[in-house]
């Protein structure tokens, strides 16, 4: 993991680790995305935020790869380009963790974080296959030890692991693999409040390593406390931008809402019809 | 890398949220319970038998007998592990014998044209895995159907070119250096097949990147795709082995018997996934024990072998076979995790506790872990 040097970088004045501009997505009749745009900066925790429908899922779906724009184009810091139509973009540095986790319950912590980017034993012919489970085993160990996630060994099987614990093996998969920055589909919402808040903790580790952070989530409490930035999202396109320490969860509640009537004014994109 | 703190850190400082889990190598406890229960079948029939049963020369019959099935088991556990089904390699079986016989015939040298048999069978096995995988992979239909399709259209094919005549094209010289000859005479050469396909099968899936392909694909097919597994190729090779192993059996069946065995085979299917389930695979993926599907594919044949001995019909085996897979699989269940297979005592004193309960979700810990 190299990218920790931009980590020391003044806030503000972030390196944009991915960004997305003008995205358009059409279902059928839905528009789901009307010209969104947003970045991440190495380093930086970005909250995205919105009431059911407002796009949010798609938007992470289009910045990962998964799901390819009709319009609008997301661009990594170096100015390249996240191709779309693709299961993630992990190759290019975008680490995503799934709401629904994507770990195979019957493998172990240490399969599951290499499962796909296995090592293999060096000197023996490749096509064989033969896997370098030590090696492994003390990798993950590092990788973990660094988010401060502890298990008592990489070898159980993620089945036997509590929701906050497994939470946090999906996490430092993404992390493991990812370069420039780590998408997180809710990563609260199945956890109770002490599990939650050691993944809360361990975000914020991630960010510390350096890695952008983007999160998707309805918990706002938490999320006041560690973003840096909110971004909320309604009918498709980003409605409005707060800062995450002086933010109020009122002033969030009227921009998901289209607090038009509030005063909220739109800063970013294509207003709502 | 300093790797010494980190172990240190990992045993003194458990997670705040869970206590530590001591955990026990996974694959061997249902493996090993499948063994005792071999053994005391063995036992059980001994006594019976006046210890006829356990003289070398049965037992040695065992192996011989346990040598196709032990193929079929294994092969068919690394499907189920993945989450797929093969019910079609018993007509495999059948026409990989038809296929190799044939090209048996077509050569005059005994010992050439038993070489070309044995490939012309494995390659012909291979070949209907290929076909079921391509239905799996490409048209996207379940393997169980798919494998119901290919059991029709294989055993079809397997009729029409023998016109449903046995083919007795096999060198004799086949059955008496191979089919029932024994190493050091003691180990037939069936099931020393056997022994050595189980073996690579064992290493493979505990120490490669194979074996951990096919359980990733069982236990979340959604994550190994979204991981980068090469989800079609990984399916096609197990199709492809799966119908090796029946090929294999096939010619296995021609040497035993020099001659093929049309009618036979009708059960070989449901038997594998049967003795893969008992020796602890999953049925629905994420989980295979090789030995346990060895012992498994084994306990069927002690028990044919073994009714036979004492002077009962050899039909009881198939209800013995049908009790025992029902026994096993709910033991497991009443265990309370039918993902983690535990000993057979440690699921024996669940059910006499009364403790059971059914299918615990995926979090629950099992009642044989302990928090230290």
């Amino acid at each position: 993991m190299e990218p920790t040097a931009a980590a020391s970088m003044t806030p503000g004045a972030r390196q944009t680790a991915i960004s997305a501009v003008g995205i358009r997505k059409r279902y059928g009749h839905v528009e789901a995305l009307r010209g969104a745009s947003l970045s991440v900066g190495f380093g930086e925790i970005v909250a995205l935020v919105g009431d059911n429908g407002a796009g949010k899922s798609t938007l992470m779906k289009v910045m990962c790869g998964v799901v390819t724009p009709d319009d609008g184009e997301v661009t990594l810091g170096d100015g390249a380009r996240v191709e779309a139509g693709r299961f993630n973009a992990t190759d290019q540095g975008v680490g995503v963790v799934y709401q629904d986790l994507a770990l195979a319950p019957h493998l172990s912590v240490l399969e599951n974080i290499y499962l796909g980017y296995e090592l293999l034993q060096p000197r023996r012919p490749r096509w064989l296959g033969l896997l370098d489970r030590r090696a492994m085993a003390l990798e993950a160990r590092a990788a973990l030890q660094q988010l401060g996630i502890s298990l008592p060994t990489v070898e159980v099987p993620v089945s036997l692991l509590s929701g906050g614990q497994r939470q946090a093996v999906a996490i430092a998969r993404a992390v493991k693999w990812a370069r420039r920055v780590v998408l997180l589909d809710e990563p609260t919402a199945s956890l109770g409040t002490r599990q939650a808040d050691i993944v809360v903790n361990l975000i914020r580790n991630v960010a510390r390593q350096g890695l952008g952070v983007m999160l998707i989530s309805h918990d706002m409490d938490r999320l006041t406390r560690i973003a840096d930035r909110i971004v909320v999202m309604r009918r498709g396109s980003v409605a409005a931008e707060f800062p995450g320490a002086s933010v109020t969860l009122s002033q969030i509640v009227e921009a998901m809402l289209g607090g038009g009537s509030v005063g909220v004014a739109p800063i970013n994109g294509a207003p709502p019809r | 890398m300093s790797v010494a703190p980190t172990r240190a850190r990992a045993e003194q400082s458990p997670d705040d949220a869970t206590p530590p889990i001591v955990w026990r190598p996974r694959r061997a406890s249902a493996a090993f319970s499948i063994l005792i229960v071999d053994a005391v079948a063995i036992l059980i029939f001994s006594a019976l038998s006046n210890f006829v049963f356990l003289t070398p020369q049965s037992l040695s019959d065992i192996a011989l007998d346990g040598s196709e099935s032990v193929l079929l088991c294994v092969g068919v556990a690394f499907l189920l592990g993945a989450g797929e089904l093969d019910i079609s390699i018993g007509a495999n079986v059948i026409l990989s014998s038809v296929v190799g016989g044939k090209a048996m015939g077509a050569i005059d040298d005994p010992l050439f044209g038993s070489l070309v048999g044995a490939l012309v069978c494995a390659g012909s096995g291979a070949l209907v895995g290929a076909f079921n995988a391509a239905i799996v992979t490409r048209l996207r239909v379940t393997s169980f159907i798919a494998t119901l399709a290919s059991l029709g259209i294989v055993t079809g094919v397997a009729y029409v070119i023998t016109n449903g005549y046995n083919l007795s094209s096999v060198p004799l010289s086949l059955q008496s250096d191979f089919g029932v000859a024994k190493l050091a005479g003691v180990l037939p050469y069936p099931a020393l097949i056997a022994v050595v396909v189980a073996l690579v099968a064992s290493f493979a899936l505990r120490r490669t990147r194979f074996g951990l392909h096919t359980l990733a694909l069982g236990s979340s097919r959604e994550a190994a795709l979204r991981a980068g597994v090469k989800v079609r190729a990984r399916l096609t090779t197990l199709f492809v082995l799966a119908g090796a192993c029946a090929g294999v059996c096939g010619f296995i069946d021609l040497s035993r018997y020099a001659s093929t065995n049309l009618s036979g085979h009708q059960t070989d299917a449901l038997a594998a996934i049967a003795g893969a389930v008992i020796g602890g695979t999953s049925l629905f993926g994420g989980r295979i024990s090789v030995w346990g599907a060895v012992f498994g594919a084994l306990l069927a044949v002690i028990l044919q072998d073994g009714l036979v001995v004492v002077g009962l019909a050899a039909f009881y085996q198939l209800i013995a076979v049908g009790i025992v897979l029902i026994v096993a699989v709910s033991l497991r269940e009443f265990a309370g995790n039918s993902d983690e297979p535990t000993p057979v005592f440690e699921r024996i004193r669940v059910l006499i506790r009364g403790g059971g309960k059914a299918r615990s979700d995926k979090g629950g810990r099992l009642p044989g872990m302990r928090a230290s």
